[in-house]
């Protein structure tokens, strides 16, 4: 009897995974220990090694597609063996193609529902705890109506390289014949359509739908058209990019945002930092910026607090996030208890947490718990934005570039510069008088060279 | 001042197609030259070279009479009847392309243009002013520094002016010109030494189709090809004729481009985006000068194109199959994807070959060396490169160029009647090859 193949669980929070490479074809001898395919995680590609010997008799999921852990992914044996009908489990990423036609209850696959996943976090974080598992997405998945075609329809629709499934069926129960694809092919004009040998080919062999492209040559469809379709076609995002759209519209739907903008005077403090910097002390603009939030933090407690909607509570410690930006994505390390630390050692840690995020070394723990967030956009060239708060975090400073600017001083207009930076603060928390306390209190201290004198002394 | 539409740069296969485009459009039109029009297509390169590569090939035909039983002896050439008969080619179509400007009332200036600004050319020492400029200077041979050209160190343009043959020559470089050349001079008794820098001559083909054109060279012509190596000063200088063929520069001297504000790139080409726009809005770049693949029925295809695009029609895009023809013994033609490329790119390719000698034409005409190949696409069967070596691969490549350009799949061109006996015949078994399934070859032997 054959064994199945399952999707190991990397972490106590991994819902789901998707595999990167088999490493193995079907049919391939395989060693105990050797690696069977590899997977992505919600932070690194981990390898999957088989547990015995034997043939790679089926795959089942193929790359990219995401699936709950301990799903069946293949099956392990020998030669010959029979393998047990399985479906592919569901992707738990909503999948936007046509509801496939499915005969047989999957064997397979785990009850697992693809329920919004909690956001990795440890137990000490602010976040809102992981909500507890609501019974059932309301909206489950509506068991698709069965998909009924007759083998000459479906090769007519296969030949003419079209989709079926939209097709209006006059068949018994609902079921397509080939009279109504040729309905269906005379009523989209299918007949006039003008596609290249090359075209066609393609499209039915990546399975898309010609009446769904549009001709861009004179009205023929050629190759190009076609390339340009498949590149439309939705693709699965990472493990990555998963996470940042789910937690960024969880923040944005259940946050209510409110914004508001200061212009800080950064002439001063720029030609003191680069007075440090010619000593030989590694402040950067980004350092100061840190230290004065954390400051502020700490003047201002609501700010650093959050909120279920009904409670709100307030974090004794600053836990500082920074969004930095990797290729194809961000990730947010936390200077952890960042109210304890001397302005060196917020420094020296913002810095080695940047390098990790570059290498993607980061921890999960180094990457969760935070209270209060700064994106800075300065090196970006941009004038003013905003951001979206971290899921969980009372607010987070979007800081712009610092720029020259003809600003109004004693009555006379100088040059002076100018640095935009945008509180996005949690209205439930946070009102607006406060908010704008809290983001002058920032603009005070980065103005301050006093303060900045004494912190570095 | 005089003001035109559109004023053309250039009377080469680029320029002088460009102002009649234009003219054929209702644009009033200017074209400029400083020397003959034609351009080096038509006074030194592509029609002269043929005329007396096809003296050559004549001439090498009837040494070779006696298989059809003809007896011929005491065939001679007179070289400088030959450049006589080139030069009557060269005037007869230098005629023909005057008569068609007239006709189109395109007005010819003579002269060396310069740019005053954007709108307004000088021709020596006139003054004209142009809406739209189209620049299509050519390009010109380049001559390393250390061997200046004399009456023996000569280019293919000084090359052609040549009255009579020397008895050994060197052709530096191993390029389609080099090549070209060679295999003539060879024809007429020359004993011809090709060096090359790099490890092949003609480096742009597959290596199975190199191969092919190499040995016909070394072992039918008698050409020693030696690679890898450069010339040495002291061989050149002993050399009896040196003909510099090491790749081809940009024309813009004189021009003062600046004066428009037209960028070059390190290399001194005019580069343009895929309509031709230089980047300045109103000028164009076509043909050798853009960089671009240094063909003059390029240079005509993005002169019709970029004319269009500067009269305001639907702006199109510079055709991106351009097939590519050599004049060698024997003749070899490609377009599209080569093998080597395909594999570069990872791509999954099928590739069906046929050869000349499997064709009844083939053997009853005594022309059966070399082949034809097509490229295709393993997963959607569309033609994707072609390349021919043999008799009239030159002509033949017209067919491969319409079927990839057209998107066809090996199984359509496969299908398609050709006459027998032609040798147009040979891309159908070919097309068939790429499914194994050539009906005048042997079974390849299953593994």
């Amino acid at each position: 009897m054959s064994t199945p193949i399952i999707m190991p669980k990397f972490g106590q929070m991994t819902e789901e995974s998707a595999i990167v490479e088999w490493r193995k074809k079907e049919g391939d001898k395989v060693a105990q220990g050797d690696i069977l395919f590899t997977v992505e995680t919600d932070k690194s590609v981990m390898e999957v090694e088989a547990f015995e010997a034997g043939t790679l008799l089926k795959i089942v999921v193929p790359p990219g597609v995401n699936v709950p852990v301990q799903s069946v992914v293949g099956f392990l044996g020998q030669p010959g063996e029979a393998i047990p009908t399985v479906e592919p489990p569901k992707p738990a990423a909503p999948k936007p193609a046509a509801p496939q036609p499915v005969a047989t209850a999957p064997a397979a696959t785990p009850t697992a529902l693809p329920v919004e996943r909690a956001v990795p976090s440890a137990p000490m974080t602010v976040a809102p705890a992981p909500r507890p598992p609501e019974p059932a997405a309301p909206t489950a998945p509506a068991a698709p109506s069965i998909f009924r075609i007759s083998p000459r329809a479906r090769k007519l629709a296969e030949r003419c390289v079209i989709d079926p499934t939209p097709i209006k069926g006059t068949g018994p129960e609902g079921r397509i014949v080939e009279k109504d694809v040729q309905a269906y092919l005379a009523s989209r004009g299918y007949d006039k359509l003008r596609v290249t040998p090359a075209a066609k080919n393609l499209a039915a062999k990546e399975k898309i739908d010609l009446l769904a492209v549009t001709p861009s040559d004179g009205g023929r469809i050629t190759v190009a058209d076609i390339e340009r379709a498949i590149a439309e076609k939705p693709k699965p995002m990472n493990k990555m990019r998963q996470i940042i759209a789910q937690r960024l519209t969880q923040s944005k739907v259940t946050q209510p945002h409110f914004y508001v903008t200061v212009s800080v005077d950064m002439t001063d403090l720029i030609a003191y930092r680069n007075g440090l910097k010619a000593d030989g002390l590694p402040y950067t603009v980004t350092d100061f910026i840190s230290q004065a939030v954390v400051l502020s933090l700490q003047e201002f407690p609501a700010v650093n607090s959050s909120t279920d909607g009904k409670t709100t509570r307030w974090h004794s410690r600053v836990n500082l996030g920074l969004a930095v930006s990797l290729e194809g994505g961000l990730v947010v390390p936390v200077i952890k208890d960042a109210g304890n630390l001397t302005f060196r050692e917020i420094c020296d840690t913002s810095k080695q947490l940047a390098e990790k995020a570059r290498a993607g070394k980061l921890t999960p723990d180094e990457m969760s718990g935070g209270t209060f967030t700064i994106s800075n956009m300065g090196m970006l060239n941009v004038e003013n934005f905003a951001a979206i708060i971290n899921t969980g975090e009372g607010g987070i400073l979007a800081v712009a570039s610092t720029m020259k600017q003809p600003v109004v001083r004693d009555d006379k207009i100088v040059i002076r510069q100018m640095m935009k930076m945008t509180l996005s603060a949690d209205h439930r928390l946070v009102d607006g008088a406060l908010g704008a306390q809290f983001i002058n209190a920032v603009k005070t201290k980065l103005e301050d060279i006093e303060l900045w004198k004494r912190m570095t002394s | 001042m005089e003001t035109y539409d559109v004023v053309a740069i250039g009377a080469g296969p680029g320029g002088y197609p460009a102002a009649i485009r234009a003219a054929q459009l209702g644009a009033s039109v200017a074209i400029i030259e400083r020397e003959q029009l034609g351009g080096t297509c038509l006074n030194w390169g592509c029609i002269p070279t043929k005329a007396l590569i096809a003296g050559a090939d004549l001439f090498g035909r009837i040494q070779h009479a006696s298989q059809f039983g003809i007896k011929v002896s005491g065939a001679t050439v007179d070289y400088a009847a030959l450049i006589a008969h080139k030069n009557k080619v060269v005037q007869q179509l230098r005629g023909g392309v005057s008569r068609l400007l007239a006709g189109n009332g395109v007005k010819v200036l003579t002269g060396q243009a310069s740019f005053v600004d954007r709108n307004t050319l000088d021709v020596a020492g006139n003054r004209i002013g142009a809406k739209k400029i189209i620049i299509a200077t050519g390009s010109t041979s380049v001559v390393p520094g250390f061997l200046p050209p004399n009456g023996r160190i000569v280019e293919s343009r000084g090359f052609l002016d040549l009255t009579a043959l020397p008895k050994t020559m060197i052709v530096m470089g191993g390029g389609y010109i080099g090549c070209e050349l060679a295999c003539m001079a060879a024809l007429l008794g020359v004993k011809v030494t090709i060096v090359e820098l790099l490890d092949d001559i003609l480096l742009l083909l597959d290596a199975d189709v190199r191969r092919e054109v190499r040995q016909h060279m070394e072992q039918k012509l008698g050409i020693t090809i030696r690679t890898g190596k450069p010339l040495e000063k002291a061989e050149a200088e002993a050399a009896e004729l040196v003909l510099v063929s090491v790749g081809r520069k940009p024309v813009t001297d004189g021009l003062k481009l600046e004066n428009a504000g037209v960028k070059t790139n390190d290399k001194g080409f005019i580069p343009v985006d895929d309509f031709g726009r230089t980047n300045v809005a109103n000028i164009y770049a076509i043909g050798d000068v853009n960089g671009r693949t240094q063909l003059a029925h390029n240079a005509t295809s993005q002169g019709i194109i970029a004319a269009e695009n500067a009269l305001g029609n639907k702006p199109g895009k510079y055709e991106s199959l351009v097939p590519g023809v050599i004049f060698t013994q024997p003749e070899v033609a490609l377009v599209g994807l080569t093998e080597d490329e395909a594999k570069k790119a990872g791509r999954a390719v099928q590739v069906g070959k046929f050869r000349f000698g499997g064709l009844g034409k083939g053997i009853a005409t005594g022309e059966t060396i070399g082949f034809v190949k097509w490229i295709a696409d393993a997963g959607t069967d569309q033609l994707l490169g072609a390349a021919a070596v043999g008799a009239h691969a030159t002509e033949l490549i017209a067919e491969a160029t319409l079927a990839i350009r057209s998107e066809l799949t090996a199984t359509e061109v496969g299908r398609t009647i050709h006459a027998h006996p032609t040798f147009s015949e040979i891309w159908m078994e070919a097309a068939h090859a790429v499914h194994g399934t050539a009906t005048h070859a042997p079974p390849k032997r299953k593994k």
